[in-house]
């Protein structure tokens, strides 16, 4: 049996209740070595807690015996299949969130994972900037839970109910559209997010234009929300996505 | 030589026959033709039965009118007369029946000597039996009608005198002797017409059976360009063999696009990654400056996705092709999803540069499709993302939808260089990328994704002269049946339609 944990960093585990997006215990079950020892560097630097187990029998035993704040579980494990190991953990009541990762790209593929307990789904070969996205926004809504009607981000408030958004106590008019992806970005406040997670959870799209509609939708918004105000509240993270803080908030950029 | 050939042909023939009692045809007709000939036995079985009953009851009534009469003779004691009678019609013999009176022991006597002994009542016991007219009746030695059938009522007087009549039914078996050879007769040629049916039927089948086994036998030794043979007959066999055809157009169209898939894949991706190796190679082969290291890294990894993006669009090709798609299917509303992407492109030609780049949606209609929304929307926008990417400055693009639940039309239309019209089935095919376009980012796999997705939503895909620039359209139809793919040719007609429009094209 394969068991290491990679990287035991006590100050992380001391502040990893206290700081928020930031270091997180994350279970990895990953049976190509190779991939495993990239992924669990990458995300080491990326501040995170991470522990691995190559095959789905251990994994299953290891997020059952450890309190893990999310798990990137690889579909097709030697021993038990990841699907198998996400069905038992739920089954068992527990609740973390579970990213799946797979080589297998299917619309199909990834209704039948989520189906099976899994949270999000993302298609290998992935960019490291992408996967700490995701994970991040998961692990935010395992913690938050329900959010409250009026989101708040700053002077920047958006209301569920009456669909009214305000900055600094003026009224800016968004079209349906702008209006849920700021919804969706207040969500995911102090995060990254990526081009493909607003194409999915925006605009229901699992697939990529080539041209830049996104960017130009983000621009839209940034000109409603950010050009007659002194502080810019959504931020461009190169190579990754787009990030909706408060200037002069604590957390690094990813 | 000559009877060599024979001899083979008729070793041939009998292994043909031998096959021919295997086929189920002539299973069935053996089973056919068992059970008609025993109905037909039984039938006529029971005709002649009945038939033969008939007529001896016939006889049989006749004979014991003339009983009773020569009884009431007897009883009331008129014995000359009696005997008189008997010997007077045994005498005429002309309607072949003959009498006899006798004591039980004394068999065909002349009763004289008992006739005063005669009680005046009687108590008789009579019966009817066919026997030979030899055993009955006294006959000259050696008569040929010793043998002939004759029915006899004999009557049993109390005091041991038997009344003996006989009639002759020569004719009347005569006929039913003919009767139960017609039945033997009826059912051995019904019994013979079935089989020789079962047999000829069985040929037929086997014939074609043969055909379609001898194609399969040629497809398997790899000309997979045989087909199956189609009598105009338009019979269930020709109903298979068609199916069987559309099958081997698809198998055909699979293996060509997997071979198509494997040379895709050695040439385009095999250049890129060699190009990828000798970037990084060569920056390994001298010290550089960290800033130096960066660029190249960020090269590399720009390459690699590059080369991911070519790859996942050969897999989603290759699985579209494959038909590999089945819970995504949801009726959506195309009309709203055009709306949808027409607003997100708007929105980029808003931010170009004033009048670089105008974008014309008319959403005309809203129908209802069953379709993966996914795929549809994808191809939308890969021809989108082609129409922005070859037009020239100032571009025009516009995206029409029109039609209704039963049939519409999706168009991307540009005011680009446009596809001259020999290049224009070119086009669709994987990798390849026109000559005027060589220099500009892609991957040649856009147009093949959307001819994909039309051909897994039976669409028909046109390229038209916009005069100037390219019009695509996507020509849908409601489905009658789930089927999703249809013959060779039907559905990707794109050689045959510009032939169709000579004054667009």
């Amino acid at each position: 049996m394969y068991y290491t944990v990679v990287t035991i960093n006590i100050v992380n585990v001391a502040f990893r209740y206290t700081t928020h997006g930031g270091c997180m215990r994350i279970l990895l079950v990953e049976d190509d070595l190779e991939a495993a020892t990239y992924l669990v560097k990458g995300l080491t630097e990326s501040g995170h807690i991470v522990e691995h187990a190559d095959d789905g029998e251990l994994g299953l035993q290891m997020a059952v015996s450890n309190a893990y704040d999310s798990m990137i579980i690889d579909r097709m494990l030697p021993k038990r299949d990841g699907l198998s190991v996400i069905e038992e953990l739920r089954r068992m009541g527990n609740m973390a969130p579970v990213l799946i990762l797979s080589a297998l790209d299917d619309v199909d593929e990834r209704v039948t994972g989520l189906k099976a307990g899994g949270d999000d789904y993302l298609t290998k070969p992935y960019q490291l900037s992408e996967l700490t996205a995701r994970l991040q926004a998961l692990t935010r809504r395992a913690q938050t839970g329900l959010q409250g009607t009026v989101l708040h981000v700053g002077d920047l408030t958006l209301d569920l109910i009456k669909h009214k958004v305000t900055r600094s106590g003026r009224n800016i008019n968004l079209q349906p559209r702008e209006f849920r992806l700021l919804e969706y970005l207040m969500q995911h406040t102090g995060q990254v997010v990526t081009r493909s997670m607003l194409l999915e959870n925006v605009w229901d799209y699992h697939f990529d234009p080539q041209t830049n509609v996104i960017d130009v939708q983000i621009s839209r918004l940034r000109s409603k929300i950010d050009k007659d105000f002194d502080s810019p509240l959504l931020h461009t993270v190169r190579g990754a996505g787009y990030k909706l803080q408060e200037v002069g908030s604590t957390a690094e950029l990813t | 030589m000559g009877s060599g050939i024979q001899v083979r042909g008729k070793l041939l023939k009998w292994f043909d026959q031998r096959r021919l009692f295997r086929t189920s045809a002539f299973r069935l007709s053996l089973i056919y033709a068992t059970l008609f000939s025993t109905l037909t036995a039984a039938t006529l079985g029971f005709i002649y039965w009945s038939t033969r009953d008939q007529i001896e009851s016939q006889v049989d009534a006749r004979l014991r009118l003339e009983t009773e009469y020569l009884i009431n003779l007897y009883t009331s004691g008129a014995m000359p007369e009696l005997l008189e009678t008997i010997q007077r019609r045994n005498q005429i013999d002309t309607y072949g029946r003959f009498y006899n009176l006798g004591s039980e022991d004394v068999d065909l006597d002349i009763p004289e000597q008992s006739e005063e002994a005669l009680p005046i009542r009687l108590k008789s016991v009579r019966s009817h039996t066919t026997r030979n007219l030899g055993d009955v009746a006294d006959l000259p030695p050696g008569s040929l009608r010793a043998f002939d059938p004759v029915r006899v009522a004999e009557t049993r007087l109390s005091n041991g005198v038997k009344l003996t009549i006989g009639h002759e039914i020569s004719d009347e078996k005569a006929l039913l002797d003919h009767t139960f050879t017609l039945v033997l007769g009826a059912t051995g040629l019904t019994l013979l017409f079935s089989l020789i049916g079962g047999l000829w039927i069985g040929t037929g089948m086997l014939r074609r059976i043969d055909s379609v086994s001898r194609t399969a036998t040629e497809i398997m030794s790899g000309d997979l360009s045989q087909r199956l043979k189609v009598t105009s007959r338009d019979d269930e066999f020709d109903e298979i063999a068609t199916k069987l055809n559309q099958m081997l157009n698809r198998i055909e169209d699979l293996m060509k696009s997997m071979q198509q898939v494997t040379n895709n894949v050695a040439h385009d991706l095999r250049s890129p990654l060699t190009r990828l190796r000798t970037k990084l190679e060569v920056t390994l082969l001298e010290e550089r400056d960290p800033e130096n290291y960066r660029r190249v890294m960020d090269e590399a990894i720009g390459d690699a996705d590059s080369l991911i993006h070519t790859f996942n669009a050969m897999l989603s090709i290759a699985r579209l092709e494959a038909g590999i798609d089945s819970a995504q299917w949801h009726k959506t509303r195309i009309g709203d999803l055009a709306s949808e992407l027409a607003e997100l492109y708007e929105a980029v030609a808003d931010e170009e540069e004033q009048g670089n780049l105008s974008f014309l949606s008319s959403i005309q209609s809203n129908p209802e499709f069953n379709c993966n929304r996914h795929l549809i929307g994808q191809a939308i926008t890969n021809l989108l993302d082609n129409a922005i990417k070859y037009s020239p400055h100032p571009a025009s693009i516009s995206l029409s939808v029109e039609g209704d639940n039963q049939s519409f039309r999706i168009t991307v239309a540009d005011n680009g260089p446009g596809i001259p019209e020999h290049e224009r089935d070119r086009v669709f095919e994987r990798f390849v990328r026109l000559e005027n376009e060589r220099n500009s980012p892609g991957n040649g796999l856009g147009l093949s994704l959307v001819k994909a997705v039309a051909r897994l939503h039976s669409a028909r895909l046109t390229l038209e002269d916009n005069e100037p620039g390219l019009r695509v359209i996507m020509h849908f139809e409601k489905r009658k049946r789930p089927e999703k793919v249809r013959g060779k040719g039907k559905i990707i007609a794109v050689s045959k339609q510009p032939a169709a429009n000579p004054q667009l094209a």
